[in-house]
């Protein structure tokens, strides 16, 4: 088997750990990557994915089974476009408790659409046994821990154990307090080629916007190769497991 | 050969799901490699030959010439196992039939594997039923089955009268049937094929179909936790008793 294309979901049962950067980080990585993508935002509230790229982003609801079927139907479709989803805090438990019971990840597998979750840690309680529970009921998935340095150092990180072979810790670089003006106005694109000529945003400034961006980039396209290579592996004992 | 196994399925009330239990019984009893026939006695149009044409005849199950021609193939038939959807309202009838004809008398003798799946309404006048079923059964494999599948308030009774019909009957166990996402519900009605074959994503014809997969996850999670019921109460040990052996046979 071969991913045609991958499935990422954003999550963390808290609010205010960075979820919608890290999908807008995520949704601009794919572009910048040359690749189709469209983003999901199931954040009930403001819709801020949506509001900061407008072009790429489907508001999301799983309230009602018509939005479920809206949502994960799309999600499995036979379409070579890659996928990206913010769950927002209150829509956590509801969004993996669905996506559990009604067998998403084993059947994008089915359809060759690997399913990665990135997990924002924290130290509180609720976030470490989600992420356990998580690791129990996606086996399937690639799960790989996101630290984001704006939250501080992350001391507690024993507490979110790498699955073996699996991505290691995914590291989001904090964004200079200077800099945080120039790309929190919505619309605002990462990928937008046009940012490096924009009078609103200095020369300077731009150049360390770009290389906070290849240090998270840097990290996506290792994460890549850990889905790439956990195919392989997938793959390999399949095939010798066949051939025993 | 193996020792044939005889289901009813039935309720005095109409409405209460028995034919969605029914269907669940012929797709645990067919993921579980066991050859079933069975009868619908909705005669003359069936409910349950709708979703199962292949294994169901449409039967009158009063009429003479159709008890024989469920019970005397009973030893004859290649399939093992026997699922009689009871119409409502003809529980107690079949059963009365049933001693009449000495069936009951020969499941006693342990000739016959004998199971009643009785599905229970809400209301305290089908609890009636269970001591009247449970005069006549004895102690066939009494089931009582509360099915959840449509409803969402059900069984307001008192527990306490409740467990003191319950009680009547030496060894019944009691099976719960979840509910069921109405929508996914529907779509399998408007499918009109096994559960298993819409989880499959497969018509009526084993084509690949276009369900969503949204419904089709519901189905199977759903039916998972019916099959877990059933495995509960060890369904496909009472059918087959010595499969432990030929597991072990398999595994030696």
């Amino acid at each position: 088997m071969s991913f045609r294309s991958s499935i990422t979901i954003v999550a963390s049962p808290r609010p205010r750990v960075g979820k919608t950067l890290l999908a807008r980080l995520l949704t601009d990585f794919h572009l910048h990557e040359g690749r189709l993508v469209t983003a999901f935002d199931l954040n009930m509230g403001d819709r801020t994915l949506a509001q900061f790229l407008p072009d790429k982003t489907r508001a999301a609801s799983i309230r009602d089974v018509n939005g479920q079927m809206a949502l994960f139907d799309h999600l499995v479709a036979y379409e070579d476009i890659t996928k990206v989803i913010d769950v927002g805090h209150e829509a956590y438990e509801a969004f993996f408790s669905l996506a559990h019971n009604i067998g998403f990840v084993d059947e994008a597998r089915r359809r060759s659409i690997a399913v990665a979750i990135l997990f924002i840690v924290a130290p509180d309680h609720t976030s470490v046994t989600a992420y356990r529970s998580l690791r129990e009921r996606f086996t399937h998935a690639t799960l790989a821990p996101v630290h984001n340095e704006m939250l501080g150092p992350a001391q507690h990180r024993d507490k979110y154990p790498l699955a073996t072979g699996g991505p290691g810790l995914v590291r989001m670089a904090v964004l200079a307090p200077g800099l945080r003006r120039y790309v929190e106005t919505p619309p605002f694109s990462f990928a937008d080629p046009r940012i490096a000529d924009s009078p609103l945003i200095p020369a300077t400034a731009y150049a360390e916007l770009e290389r906070w961006l290849r240090r998270i980039y840097l990290e996506f396209r290792e994460l890549d190769l850990r889905i790439l290579l956990a195919d392989l592996q997938s793959s390999i004992q399949l095939s010798s497991n066949s051939q025993s | 050969m193996a020792k044939p196994t005889v289901i009813l399925v039935g309720a005095d009330k109409g409405g209460v799901g028995k034919t969605t239990v029914a269907r669940t019984l012929l797709d645990y009893f067919g993921a579980h490699q066991t050859s079933t026939r069975a009868f619908d006695t909705e005669w003359p149009r069936g409910t349950l030959k709708r979703f199962h044409p292949d294994l169901t005849e449409v039967v009158d199950v009063t009429s003479v010439p159709d008890q024989m021609k469920i019970f005397d193939t009973l030893g004859s038939a290649e399939a093992k196992v026997t699922v009689i959807d009871v119409r409502a309202g003809l529980l107690s009838a079949t059963l009365q039939a049933l001693t009449d004809i000495g069936f009951l008398e020969s499941a006693k003798k342990g000739q016959i594997t004998f199971a009643v799946f009785h599905i229970l309404g809400s209301s305290i006048a089908s609890l009636d039923e269970i001591a009247e079923t449970a005069r006549v059964v004895g102690d066939a494999n009494y089931f009582l089955v509360k099915n959840f599948i449509n409803n969402t308030t059900f069984f307001e009774w008192d527990p306490a009268v409740y467990n003191s019909y319950f009680k009547k009957i030496k060894g019944a166990e009691e099976i719960i049937i979840p509910k069921l996402n109405e929508m996914a519900f529907e779509q399998v009605e408007v499918a009109s094929v096994p559960f298993v074959s819409f989880v499959g994503n497969k018509n009526a014809k084993s084509e690949t179909a276009n369900y969503s997969f949204v419904l089709r996850g519901y189905v199977r999670h759903w039916l998972g936790n019916v099959w877990g019921e059933f495995d509960r109460v060890k369904l496909v040990d009472m059918v087959s008793p010595k499969i432990e052996s030929n597991v072990r046979q398999a595994a030696g």
